[in-house]
């Protein structure tokens, strides 16, 4: 069973996520790369993705894509790659959300393989450390959904009624 | 704050649990009668119109979540509320960790897919 861990070291402003996958690492790489297979994981899951541009070659590029809602909200990200034909599985990007323009994070993305699996290493590094609190808690609003809201309904109650 | 936060699994798996135990409106109604008080299943069934089974079975959803234990008072079956269950899901940190194990549940689908394209 594949688990996903994050590390978040107080007082620095890094964040690192790691997680296994059961598949070589040119194909996770592919997953990560191809827009046309990207769109169909990385977004939030109520809101449609789509790239508006993704240009990526060896050495690095630019992309945008947006997360857009039925009721026509939409949050667009964008950035610039970097890579090296040194390390082909590793991929370097600047990461903005264009609702908070100014916020940069250096997001770097490590495949390793072993034995037929990868581990996927994402590292995001941001300029301060309240900018990567406020990614994260960014971050909890994309996984916001029903069952959140009504989680705070019921913990507002509970530790109301908390002796 | 934390020294240093890490979390991983099978706080996944309960995560999933504990939504999926709280996306039903009477599961949600039986979690706030608890938050008052250990009940039994009669008491708990009183407010609404649905059979002891019913209830029985949505306190088992519960329980597997780890939102509800069962305790014995005397010949009384009681129902406890275990909210540790809800403050580990509401940790700000869980809930990133959780939209991105969502993300890499989808992307697990796609690589199976590129390993067996479809004929």
């Amino acid at each position: 069973m594949a688990t996903t861990r994050v590390t978040a070291p107080a007082g620095t402003p890094f964040i690192e996520v790691e997680r296994d996958f059961d598949a070589p690492r040119d194909l996770v790489f592919r997953a990560w790369t191809d827009p046309k297979l990207l769109v169909r994981w990385l977004g939030p899951k109520r809101l449609e993705m789509r790239v508006d541009y993704w240009e990526l070659d060896e050495h690095g590029g630019k992309y945008r894509y947006i997360h857009s809602g039925e009721t026509g909200e939409e949050h667009a990200f964008h950035g610039s790659f970097h890579r090296t034909t040194a390390d082909p599985y590793t991929l370097l990007q600047t990461f903005e959300y264009e609702g908070a323009p100014g916020y940069v994070s250096l997001d770097e993305l490590r495949l390793v393989e072993e034995g037929g699996r990868t581990i996927a290493k994402l590292r995001s590094v941001h300029q301060t450390v309240e900018a990567r609190d406020a990614m994260v808690e960014g971050g909890m609003s994309e996984g916001m959904n029903d069952g959140f809201d009504k989680l705070d309904e019921l913990l507002a109650g509970e530790l109301a009624g908390a002796r | 704050m934390h020294n240093q936060v890490v979390i991983q699994n099978p706080t996944a798996d309960q995560l999933s649990a504990v939504f999926a135990a709280l996306a039903d409106p009477t599961r949600r109604a039986i979690l706030e009668r608890l938050a008052g008080g250990d009940a039994s299943v009669n008491q708990l069934r009183a407010p609404f119109a649905i059979s002891q089974p019913a209830v029985s079975k949505h306190l088992k959803v519960l329980e597997s979540a780890g939102l509800v234990s069962r305790h014995r008072r005397g010949t009384a079956n009681l129902s406890r509320l275990e909210p540790e269950a809800l403050r580990e899901a509401d940790d700000w940190l869980e809930r990133y960790r959780a939209a991105w194990e969502e993300r890499f549940e989808r992307l697990d689908e796609v690589l199976a897919e590129l390993a067996n394209p479809p004929s």
